[in-house]
């Protein structure tokens, strides 16, 4: 059975493979699309080249601190909000007067308060990082049961103590959910931000396709891709480590 | 599934269900503490605010705009930038939801579609819909429709970002459907496709809508982000068009422009799971 | 009733076995029931059941060459400690388990997968939370074309459910989903019910109200009802006779003939009887519990 399984799904891989291989070979070859072998030719020309893997540490980078700075500041402003029905009051309306708007749609506007165009990359990541953690963490903090909380206090646990015991653990599975969506929208952000600016791997996809390197293209779109996944993935394994530690120093 | 619960709560809030008298003036002072502190870097030019646009000029602008001026010389009116960028998530989320709803509800029900379909899309879902920008305008033209050429690069790019969060969400849920429904469907003598289109495609329902409002969500994201590439009319496309025509006024009202349709989407997105799904709770 | 007083004529030794010669006459049967309203006739025969879970090296044998006989229209409670493969028991009846070894006959045939003519009422409540409690309750008849609006009515009715048609199940108390599950299985008309620990969530006061409507239900419509529970005094208040299950793997360990007169009420536990077999039930099942405690603790 799960020899099957595993024969069924390298079939899947191997037709998304065939499907390129042929749409761009066969059917559509007057429209000049990058075949397999000419993308692993420009790939394996990029990868030794030092210009190519400065983007790419250059937009991991990018990603990353934002990602870190976004949830350092998210997580507590989160647990406080959905803590304390006056800071919900205070803080939450103005948040979500500024949730709807795209990050990416703050980048001209960002170009007159923050010049610097690293600066602006970085600010736009936070916020595609920032809004999804901080509204799980607030839904992890007003999900937990109120009994969870009395039963704390009620076996003589200071606010703080309940805070560390009770609410942070409890609201950690929603958090993780938070940090997970964040990730994947902070490749979606960084990618759209460097199309509009002059450095990192959305620039280096952008401006292979202006000046007609298609392949090269392709090589940055399956590079962002795997980085893309393997953010995400560290992320799971991060949590998945973390979560039951957490969990099991409550009990 | 954190879109929905936080426009379900703002809709409380505005409606007055919740709030003690209390409560509603510590949210009015929110924002009229965001006003406040947006005038004072205005005026004292924190962080560069000089040059960016005052919050009293920006109101007026507003309802100018609102009431059909022009954002920029010559140019269009907010209604026909904001209509074609909302057609364009209507239209991509809409396809979208309509490949990915069935495909989600095969591959989440079926072993064999899944391990079939799950790999090939797996592989394909971290490519930010973004990044697509360059294929799609290669392989699709332009249509034009009378005068107005219409770009389906932007369409598709806003199709992608949608498709994968109503996909993923739609097998997580059809995968999480309760045996014991199941059972106890069967056992009242449900067939096979009577258990499909009685239990799973209702149990489902609640995840595909989550699907959908983080759908929508992507889509006004990678909308704006298509337009501001590939041009308008669109609200995207507007906003940096006056940037480069340093109208900071008409680039703020187009930011404004397009978290209102934004909110306005999920808020649709919301009302229709409530229709949807008449049973749940909440 | 007849049928029941004859089961009680019988030895323990008799309930173990699963000699087919041991039954009464089924032409017998056929003709007894003719003019009933139920078409099948409801005899459940376990025979040599195992159901072992898990894989190579790693196995869980949850219940080794189990027999038992149940006579149709008979009520019989399943009394086992939690963990000793009752539910499994019942869902190899139900049709959603294959046994590993051995097999369960219905009506002399053997059980291929759900149907409509054994209804199953879960521990927890599973009516269809997106339907109303009308359409869960028709649900049945609806998928075989068949609803009856009367048979339909006198349900809600009996069932106390007026008035309540339009409502989505978590709107309604939990005695009431209760009983809207048991409309929605009766709608049906199933030969065989199978019952999983159903009152086991509910308040003790629902719990009573549950238990007598089931009797009530019962005596009118003569179906046969294998009901699971780890309650002793329900056990005994209910059944024709109680099948007491060991610990893990579970096999019959004693079969108690229940002499208590009918139609029943919950007043029945108050009578010396009553208390005579309640002991006796749980002498039984007291070893077995204590085994199953190590079990879990074992495994923990």
């Amino acid at each position: 059975m799960e020899y099957v399984r595993r024969v069924e799904q390298s079939v899947s891989l191997l037709a998304l493979l065939a499907i390129w291989a042929v749409g761009t070979m066969i059917v559509a070859t007057d429209l000049s699309l990058p075949t397999p072998p000419q993308v692993a030719t420009a790939f394996v020309e990029a990868a030794t080249g030092s210009y190519f893997w400065g983007e790419v540490v250059r937009s991991t980078f990018r990603v990353y601190l934002s990602y870190v700075i976004a949830a350092v500041v998210a997580i507590p402003l989160g647990l406080l909000i959905g803590r304390s029905e006056i800071a919900e009051d205070l803080l939450f309306p103005s948040l979500e007067v500024l949730r709807p708007i795209p990050p990416i749609a703050w980048f001209p506007a960002l170009t007159i308060i923050l010049f610097n165009q690293e600066n602006i990359v970085r600010f736009i990541i936070f916020l595609a990082a920032f809004f999804p953690i901080l509204l799980n963490t607030i839904e992890g903090v007003q999900g937990i049961e109120a009994e969870y909380s009395q039963a704390a206090s009620s076996l003589g646990a200071s606010s703080s103590q309940s805070l560390r015991h009770v609410v942070l653990p409890g609201a950690l599975p929603s958090i993780y959910t938070g940090l997970v969506n964040a990730m994947g929208l902070a490749w979606v952000s960084l990618v759209a931000a460097e199309l509009l600016s002059s450095t990192g791997l959305g620039y280096y996809l952008w401006n292979a396709f202006v000046s007609n390197a298609y392949p090269d293209v392709i090589v940055a779109i399956l590079v962002i891709g795997v980085l893309g996944y393997v953010s995400s993935a560290l992320v799971r394994w991060l949590g998945a480590r973390q979560l039951p530690w957490l969990q099991s120093e409550t009990v | 599934m954190s879109t929905r619960s936080t426009t379900e709560r703002i809709g409380e809030w505005f409606s007055g269900s919740l709030p003690s008298p209390t409560r509603g003036v510590r949210k009015l002072l929110s924002l009229v503490g965001f006003v406040a502190v947006w005038w004072l870097f205005y005026q004292f030019g924190v962080l560069n605010f000089e040059h960016f646009v005052s919050p009293w000029t920006t109101i007026v602008e507003f309802a100018g705009a609102l009431a059909g001026q022009p954002l920029t010389e010559g140019g269009n009116t907010i209604y026909l930038h904001a209509a074609y960028s909302a057609v364009r998530v209507a239209v991509g989320v809409g396809i979208a939801a309509i490949l990915a709803i069935p495909l989600g509800l095969v591959v989440g029900t079926s072993q064999r579609w899944e391990s079939l379909v799950y790999p090939a899309f797996e592989a394909l879902r971290p490519i930010p819909p973004i990044a697509w920008l360059p294929i799609a305008i290669i392989v699709l033209p332009a249509v034009a429709i009378g005068s107005v050429s219409i770009p389906l690069s932007a369409l598709f790019v806003v199709f992608i970002g949608a498709f994968f969060p109503i996909y993923t969400n739609t097998i997580e849920g059809a995968r999480n459907v309760e045996s014991e429904y199941r059972r106890a469907a069967e056992s009242l003598g449900a067939s096979r496709t009577n258990v499909f289109r009685h239990i799973v495609l209702p149990a489902t329902l609640p995840a595909i809508v989550t699907g959908l409002s983080l759908g929508v969500g992507l889509g006004w994201i990678t909308v704006v982000a298509a337009e501001l590439v590939t041009g308008g009319p669109g609200i995207g496309y507007i906003i940096i068009q006056a940037s480069r025509l340093l109208n900071n006024q008409a680039v703020v009202i187009g930011m404004i422009g397009v978290g209102a349709l934004g909110y306005a989407s999920s808020a649709l997105v919301v009302a229709l799971g409530r229709w949807l799904t008449p049973w749940s709770e909440t | 009733m007849s049928e029941h007083d004859t089961n009680d004529e019988r030895t323990d030794a008799d309930e173990r076995s699963t000699d087919r010669t041991d039954r009464p006459d089924s032409a017998g049967d056929e003709e007894v029931r003719s003019w009933t309203e139920s078409s099948g006739t409801g005899t459940v025969n376990i025979q040599d059941l195992t159901k072992v879970y898990g894989t190579d090296g790693d196995e869980l044998v949850a219940v080794d060459e189990m027999d038992l006989h149940i006579e149709a229209e008979e009520f019989v409670t399943v009394l086992g400690p939690s963990g000793c493969g009752k539910s499994t028991v019942m869902e190899c009846v139900a049709g959603y388990l294959d046994p590993t070894e051995g097999e369960v006959l219905v009506n002399g045939e053997p059980v291929d997968g759900p149907d409509p003519s054994r209804g199953v009422v879960f521990q927890e409540n599973r009516l269809f939370p997106w339907k109303t409690i009308n359409e869960n309750v028709r649900f049945g008849p609806q998928m075989r074309d068949s609803v009856d609006e009367g048979r339909i009515e006198t349900l809600f009715d009996q069932m106390g459910l007026e008035g309540f048609e339009e409502s989505y199940p978590h709107e309604l108390s939990g005695g009431m989903q209760q009983r809207a599950e048991l409309a929605r299985l009766l709608a049906n008309d199933p030969d065989i019910m199978l019952m999983d620990e159903p009152f086991s969530g509910l308040d003790a006061m629902t719990k009573e109200l549950m238990q007598e409507k089931l009797l009530d239900v019962w005596e009118d419509d003569d179906r046969t009802v294998v009901f699971i529970t780890h309650d002793v005094e329900e056990a005994i208040l209910l059944a024709d006779r109680v099948v007491v299950m060991t610990a893990r793997p579970g096999q019959v360990k004693d079969v108690i003939d229940v002499d208590l007169d009918r139609p029943r009420d919950t007043n029945v536990v108050t009578s010396d009887r009553f208390n005579e077999l309640q002991r006796r039930a749980s002498e039984s099942i007291h070893d077995e519990a204590e085994r199953a405690m190590e079990q879990a603790e074992g495994r923990a």
